[in-house]
């Protein structure tokens, strides 16, 4: 890799504009294009999250106490029955489950599911009853392990699913009705400190209680019906926060142009602006084309690309400021001159961007898919960040420059003045 | 000697760095105290942590008139009330149409939860009248904002400091010009029990709108009672439902992962300043490793921050943006050297001139980082401030610490300008050749023509 051969290449990018132009004007018509068909096939031309639109949410409560090991079990166990809900036609419903958590500890603890809203309100309303139904339903069997030494004496064993005290006392019961229907009595109940062992003494041995008994102790539903009915909940990002975060950023864009047209020039200014309004477009248009799920983090995204993007565009200003005031170009056209700067500054550029990018890289291969939806949107603004800051701003900047001279210097005196540097340089 | 001294500095920059490594991953018992380190004291998001959570539910005996805008209107102001408390990440989320339920991160007690919002006070301000009767001047609702401070001016200790809308106002005011020698008694409830809190005796008409709540024990009590007036304003009155702990939308994993992939990150990036730049490559990774370490100190001590996982892969992100500034000042360096200067001479000019461009560069960014702590709410403001401590530590890290690691590099290796991947330009050698061939003595410093210089100079 000779990036130093590029330097001693003499290359016109400034006047190859249209191009440059015109690729970010084609993602931009694709990405509205995108939107357009979102929009009449799944009627949301972009893919707004929970945190934007809202939905709704369902809390299951468990018969039986929440530990580590059976949380990730219940927790695939609620995604599978929410997610592959289907109506009476068999068709799919295509909820997505967008976050579970576990509330509370031990026995009063739930599962809280939040889903977003698939169809409409009114239509929602029936689908979360179906929710509802479907949790309590589909049946998960628990069956314990029975034991009993000489048929008097039983121990019941849950294995995994420590009892919260309700199941237990609703067992005991069905287990005393059953020693009655038969003739005897059950008594001396009691749960280990697990809960998940119930031993219990009966009067007289008994074979017809033996056989009923596994039915009796096994829990046919270990949601046992609690799981509560589909609420609607509003957006986290509340509208106030969005308009306050957009407020901010336009003002913090201002700002930067009154910085910079007050350090550069007002073109200058100008320029950084399209450029980082590029960037902003282009992350925009990914979001859209690629139909990908925008949530809070996705503002994260844009603050960091409008804090970022802008440093590289203003190390090409430099370089362009230190040139306008240099001798060598006193005669020359902006345009000349922002090629010569691009030049000079086209290695620092590609390297402050690649170490950008290999940090955010290693987050978006080695990170879970949460973070993967913050690190694309970044990989997309930092590579449209280094070409709108090469391709884009200076040539904006000599456009505007150029237009305001009247006549410009012929070519034939920029290459002597081009020698002249070549000699020193 | 030189040669010594850099040797020792560079060391001791080299101990800072390990040290804070050391303290950022290591926590340590001495004694009775526990030293966390600094990544194990950094608060975490609702995402990573979970937290405590309270469902509350509107009074069934409120009036449901504009109810939705209320109801948003009281969780706009619990938001700000978190946010105020430092817990930019907390969420607050509007459940069915009557409920509001609010998730604060890295809480474990769920009783806590009312220690950061208050219970609900409502406020009153009652007349005590000449004739033995008593008439409500003002509520709460006439309050528009309530602070706890020192009131030296009057002798009057910790005080509450309440600002009055236009209604509120006009009460106080014509109560207090027609009552002077009565008293005021101010009343609050919490949770249907009244407090007398103080009966001033009127001295003089108040008619700015600025009441005083006088006799706070100290400060803690008079901002307790500054807040539950703030809650107690809630547009609609609400009621505990439940609360409880709730877990982490994404758990350890999402942690884990995150942490390998900043560690992974942080070696190819000093990988590739190694490779393109050699020993100015080593200076830069020893500055970023410091950055490192005080970028996790400044996010242990800071309150607002509450890493969420997106705001971990903005640390990371933070650790490419941080070289930023030492590629710049580098490239600066091998240009003066290609044009001719010593080693030591271009690295000083190197650093002179990629000052002015590092500086614009970031005061941009810092102008949108303030902006957007100061206009910002919730998560933004949090990472805002992030991106802030970011920025100033890397401005620190390339503008101190790496213009010092050079010097003593460029001291301990003053013959070796490979070593710094710094080499002279084709036409600087031509030059250098001709003079050599005419016999002429070089100096180093005159090569350039003196047109250019002077250009360079002028900047």
């Amino acid at each position: 890799m000779k990036i130093s051969n590029l330097m001693n290449k003499d290359f016109k990018l400034v006047e190859k504009k249209k191009i440059w132009y015109l690729i970010p004007a084609c993602i931009v018509a694709a990405a509205i294009v995108a939107m357009i068909i979102f929009g009449c096939v799944t009627g949301s031309p972009l893919n707004l999250g929970m945190d934007f639109t809202g939905g709704y949410t369902v809390n299951v409560k468990l018969s039986t106490k929440l530990t580590a090991a059976t949380y990730n079990s219940y927790k695939d166990e609620i995604v599978e029955v929410i997610e592959n809900l289907t109506d009476e036609n068999g068709k799919p419903y295509g909820i997505k489950v967008s976050a579970v958590q576990s509330q509370g500890s031990n026995e009063d603890a739930s599962i809280y599911v939040k889903y977003k809203a698939v169809a409409s309100d009114e239509v929602m309303e029936d689908i979360n009853t179906a929710v509802q139904e479907a949790l309590q339903d589909k049946i998960f069997k628990i069956v314990p392990v029975i034991t009993s030494e000489n048929g008097t004496n039983y121990q019941v064993d849950y294995v995994n699913f420590p009892l919260v005290n309700s199941t237990y006392e609703a067992k005991v019961k069905e287990i005393q009705a059953l020693a009655t229907a038969n003739g005897i009595t059950a008594n001396g109940f009691s749960l280990d400190d697990t809960g998940k062992i119930v031993t219990f003494d009966v009067s007289a041995a008994n074979e017809t209680f033996g056989t009923a008994l596994a039915e009796t102790v096994t829990i046919s539903d270990k949601y046992s019906g609690q799981a509560q009915k589909g609420d609607i909940i509003s957006a986290t990002v509340s509208g106030e926060l969005l308009t306050n975060a957009l407020l901010a950023i336009c003002l913090s864009i201002v700002l930067m142009l009154v910085y910079i047209a007050f350090r550069f020039e007002v073109s200058s200014g100008v320029s950084a602006i399209v450029a980082l309004l590029h960037d902003i477009f282009i992350m925009f248009s990914f979001m859209a084309i690629f139909h990908i799920e925008i949530n809070s983090t996705f503002i994260a995204a844009l603050i960091t690309i409008l804090g970022y993007s802008i440093n590289n565009t203003i190390i090409v200003f430099d370089r362009i400021r230190e040139n306008v005031k240099s001798l060598y170009y006193k005669n020359s056209t902006a345009t000349f001159i922002a090629n010569q700067s691009i030049k000079e500054t086209l290695v620092r550029s590609l390297n402050t961007s690649i170490t950008t990018l290999i940090t955010i890289a290693m987050v978006a291969i080695i990170g879970v898919p949460s973070i993967r939806v913050f690190a694309l949107p970044i990989i997309v603004g930092l590579l449209a960040g280094t070409f709108s800051s090469i391709f884009i701003s200076p040539s904006v900047w000599a456009l505007w420059k150029d237009r305001k001279k009247k006549s410009p210097r012929p070519d034939h005196h920029e290459k002597k003045v081009k020698e002249g540097k070549a000699a020193v340089a | 000697m030189k040669k010594k001294s850099s040797i020792i500095k560079i060391s001791i920059i080299g101990v800072i760095t390990i040290i804070g490594l050391i303290l950022s991953f290591c926590t340590f018992h001495i004694g009775l105290t526990t030293f966390k380190s600094f990544s194990s004291a950094i608060k975490l998001g609702l995402d990573l942590k979970g937290g405590v959570y309270a469902v509350y539910e509107m009074d069934s005996a409120e009036d449901t008139t504009n109810l939705s805008s209320r109801m948003a209107g009281t969780r706009t102001r619990l938001e700000n009330l978190l946010t105020k408390k430092g817990y930019t990440e907390a969420t607050v989320v509007r459940e069915g149409t009557t409920r509001l339920r609010v998730e604060v991160p890295d809480v474990d007690d769920p009783g806590n939860i009312f220690d950061i919002i208050g219970k609900p006070a409502e406020l009153k301000f009652v007349l005590n009248k000449a004739d033995g009767t008593t008439e409500e001047v003002l509520t709460g609702k006439n309050v528009l904002s309530a602070e706890a401070t020192y009131d030296a001016q009057n002798n009057n200790g910790y005080v509450v400091m309440l600002s009055l809308d236009n209604a509120g106002t006009e009460a106080f005011s014509k109560a207090t010009s027609e009552n002077i020698g009565q008293t005021m008694s101010i009343i609050s409830t919490v949770d249907g029990d009244e407090t007398v809190i103080s009966s001033p005796k009127i001295e003089v008409a108040i008619t700015n709108g600025q009441a005083i709540i006088n006799g706070m024990e100290d400060l803690t009590a008079a901002q307790n009672l500054a807040d539950q007036i703030t809650s107690g304003q809630f547009e609609v009155k609400l009621s505990l439902l439940e609360s409880s702990t709730v877990s982490p939308t994404l758990g350890e994993k999402a942690l884990l992962y995150g942490v390998i992939a900043g560690i992974v990150g942080l070696v190819l990036v000093m990988a590739f300043l190694i490779w393109r730049y050699r020993m100015l490559g080593v200076v830069a990774s020893m500055a970023l490793l410091l950055y490192a370490a005080l970028m996790l100190l400044f996010l242990a001590i800071l309150p607002w921050v509450q890493l969420t996982l997106p705001g971990i892969a903005g640390i990371i992100l933070s650790i490419g943006m941080a070289v930023d500034a030492n590629v710049i000042i580098y490239e600066r360096i091998k240009d003066e050297y290609r044009n001719g200067k010593s080693m030591l001479a271009a690295s000083h000019a190197g650093f002179k001139k990629a000052t002015k461009a590092i500086i614009d560069s970031n005061v941009t960014t810092i102008i949108a980082g303030v902006v957007l702590w100061i206009f910002g709410t919730g998560s933004i403001r949090g990472f805002a401030l992030t991106l802030l401590v970011g920025i100033l530590l890397s401005l620190f890290s390339a503008m101190f610490i790496t213009r010092k690691l050079v010097k003593y590099f460029m001291t301990l290796l003053p013959e070796s300008p490979k070593a710094f991947s710094l080499v002279r330009g084709k036409d600087y050698e031509q030059k250098a050749e001709e003079l050599a061939d005419s016999q002429t003595e070089m100096p180093i410093e005159t090569v350039e023509v003196p047109q250019g210089e002077v250009a360079h100079e002028n900047i």
